[in-house]
């Protein structure tokens, strides 16, 4: 695991202005992100919001406009070159020499940061592309090329891995592949910066995201803080219209809610995180519940409830 | 020194960076070989061909009756036994090999050639890495740009140099070696001519290719690159003009000739005092629109514009984003 105690990743006030004809536009605004050591933290945001842009900040290949960055508590980019050697990266879509074979392509990398080329092999290897990595890059498939992109960042065995939205293009099985191995890796030494507008995957693969919407930080914590313990239960019982009446009297917000399965009684909609108040209260009234299901928000509603939030403060500027 | 190692591998890998380097060798080659062939020993039986007009046959018995009359190539008094093959080649003969009339001929366009092709060289290098993108992978690895410049800079600058002065060096052997072999008397000290002019030529195709390769990351594309040359090539005199310069002196492709020949001379009549146009010079007025420049008067023009160049290439690779 990594000894450091603060974020691996830290950014404050990060700003990055592009000059255009009408003046300027803002890609990211103020941002103030930190990473967690160890696990894999979601950079969640929809396109054009600033990901793509903090990242390549990040990694030296941008000039930030104003605010600060550090990268295992060194600040950056002026002593990038002293942590790149923990980095791997993936931004964007994978870019190598189209006319040369892939195992070139990883052996040119590996041997610029002074790896041995067995390096290459391993990392060849653990993206499955042993076999194919002698043929020319540019006869490879997106797939492929993300895996050898993915491969490139294995050669300095990082401790910090951020990847660009590193499923795009995949067929079903590779997006699984990439998942199962950025999951193992933020469960192992590594700690993962997950860029993606797939809101699935980060609630599959994170344990921690931030969000971002026009630049800003939306909202930031462990993915299942985010979403919040249960706010909502399904409630199920014979007397529905009794047990609304039990329910909003002890002060609690009930909607009924329209169910085709009469036959096992209607259901309600009960605002609480506390579902043995429900049963409490309406056993004391012998109305007795056949189904009690907590209603958890997901990753999606919340995101599009926080992004909708994002863009009417944006309009309203 | 790892990361020139990478970047000459990086160099050798690429497929049309290998291609430029097999035709910095095999184009001159091939103009050796056919400065060889159109410079063959004439045979007896074609001369007599060639002689067997009227006039040619005239022409042949008055230089050996009067050979003080007629001067050979490099104005020298001929000889009487090579009138015939003389004025053979007046009517319309193969020429024979003069090393020294090489330097300025065919010497002269294989460097030509050379200095193009490693201009082109010095741009596709570099120029695939910002096409394919991979200039920013590069970077995840080595982020300090400065180095990345100059490591990227001495390697093609390098392999340039030494490749274009061994096969300068290599050609003017071959000239040298050839009229060795077909009894052709070489005039004291060209030959060591030859070695200095290709010396120089190499160096120069070392700062061509860097020249090149600056302006690639200055521009990010090759295309761009080999746009603004032509377009500086065509623009050149109007851009002179507008600066108040007429002269050739700040022509490159004059101070290019310069440094390759060691030296040139040109006409600059705006040098010369108005009264010379009028015949009324004084005859302290110098009145001679020659000129001469020199190597390091050429050197100094080009090594100007290449440090411009590069002054431009490393402060815009160090501040600019890189996509």
């Amino acid at each position: 695991m990594s000894t450091l105690s603060g974020p691996v990743v830290e950014t404050t006030g990060l700003r990055k202005e592009y000059p255009t004809r009408r003046g300027t536009r803002v890609a990211v605004a103020g941002l103030d992100l930190a990473v967690e050591a160890g696990g894999v933290h979601g950079f969640l945001g929809p396109n054009g919001s600033g990901k793509t842009t903090t990242i390549r900040m990040l990694l030296g290949l941008a000039r930030a406009t104003s605010g600060t960055m550090r990268l295992f508590g060194e600040p950056v980019p002026e002593r990038l070159p002293q942590v790149v050697g923990r980095v791997g990266a993936v931004v964007e879509s994978p870019k190598f020499s189209p006319n040369i074979s892939g195992r070139r392509n990883l052996l040119l990398l590996s041997r610029s940061i002074g790896a041995p080329d067995t390096r290459v092999d391993a990392a060849i290897e653990t993206v499955g592309l042993t076999g194919r990595d002698g043929d020319r890059y540019k006869t490879y498939s997106l797939g492929m090329k993300q895996r050898l992109a993915i491969a490139a960042t294995l050669l300095k065995d990082p401790a910090l891995l951020i990847l660009d939205e590193p499923t795009n293009g995949l067929d079903p099985a590779g997006i699984r592949e990439v998942r199962d191995t950025i999951r193992a890796l933020g469960e192992a030494d590594t700690t993962v910066l997950l860029s993606s507008h797939i809101l699935a995957e980060v609630q599959q693969v994170c344990t921690a995201a931030t969000i971002i919407g026009h630049g800003k930080v939306l909202a930031s914590g462990r993915v299942d803080q985010l979403l919040g313990a249960a706010t909502s239960h399904r409630v199920r019982c014979t007397d529905a219209a009794a047990a609304a009446g039990v329910l909003r009297t002890a002060g609690l917000t009930v909607h009924l809610e329209d169910d085709a399965d009469h036959a096992h009684g209607a259901v309600l909609a009960v605002e609480t995180d506390d579902p043995a108040a429900i049963t409490r209260l309406l056993a004391a009234r012998d109305i007795w519940v056949s189904e009690l299901i907590p209603s958890r928000q997901d990753l999606e509603s919340y995101f599009l409830s926080l992004t909708a939030d994002a863009d009417d403060e944006e309009a309203g500027r | 020194m790892r990361g020139l190692l990478v970047e000459l591998t990086r160099l050798r890998w690429r497929r049309a960076v290998l291609l430029l380097l097999v035709a910095v060798v095999v184009l001159p080659a091939l103009l050796l070989a056919t400065t060889a062939w159109n410079t063959r020993p004439m045979s007896d039986a074609e001369i007599d061909s060639l002689l067997s007009e009227r006039y040619a046959q005239r022409e042949v018995a008055r230089c050996e009756r009067r050979p003080e009359q007629y001067v050979d190539y490099s104005g020298e008094a001929v000889e009487p036994e090579g009138c015939r093959e003389m004025i053979a080649g007046w009517y319309g003969g193969r020429q024979t090999l003069r090393p020294a009339q090489e330097l300025d001929g065919t010497v002269l366009a294989a460097s030509t050639l050379v200095l193009a092709l490693v201009l082109l060289l010095g741009t596709t290098f570099v120029g695939h890495d910002w096409n394919t993108g991979s200039m920013s992978n590069q970077l995840l690895f080595e982020p300090r740009r400065g180095r990345v410049w100059a490591t990227k800079a001495v390697a093609v600058t390098l392999t340039c140099l030494l490749l274009a002065t061994a096969v300068l060096s290599a050609y003017w052997w071959g000239v040298t070696t050839l009229a060795s072999v077909r009894d052709v008397a070489v005039a004291d000290g060209v030959v060591g001519d030859g070695y200095e002019q290709a010396l120089r030529t190499g160096v120069l195709a070392g700062a061509t290719a860097l020249g090149g390769y600056a302006l690639t990351m200055l521009f990010r594309s090759t295309v761009a690159t080999v746009g603004v040359l032509f377009g500086l090539a065509v623009a050149n005199g109007a851009l002179l003009g507008i600066v108040g310069q007429t002269t050739q002196r700040w022509t490159p492709p004059l101070n290019v000739m310069a440094v390759m020949q060691g030296q040139v001379t040109y006409y600059d009549e705006s040098a010369i005092a108005p009264e010379c146009r009028f015949g009324t010079a004084g005859p302290a007025d110098d009145c001679d629109p020659e000129r001469t420049l020199t190597a390091g008067d050429g050197g100094l023009y080009l090594g100007s514009a290449l440090l411009l160049a590069c002054g431009a290439s490393v402060v815009s690779f160090r501040r600019r984003d890189v996509p």
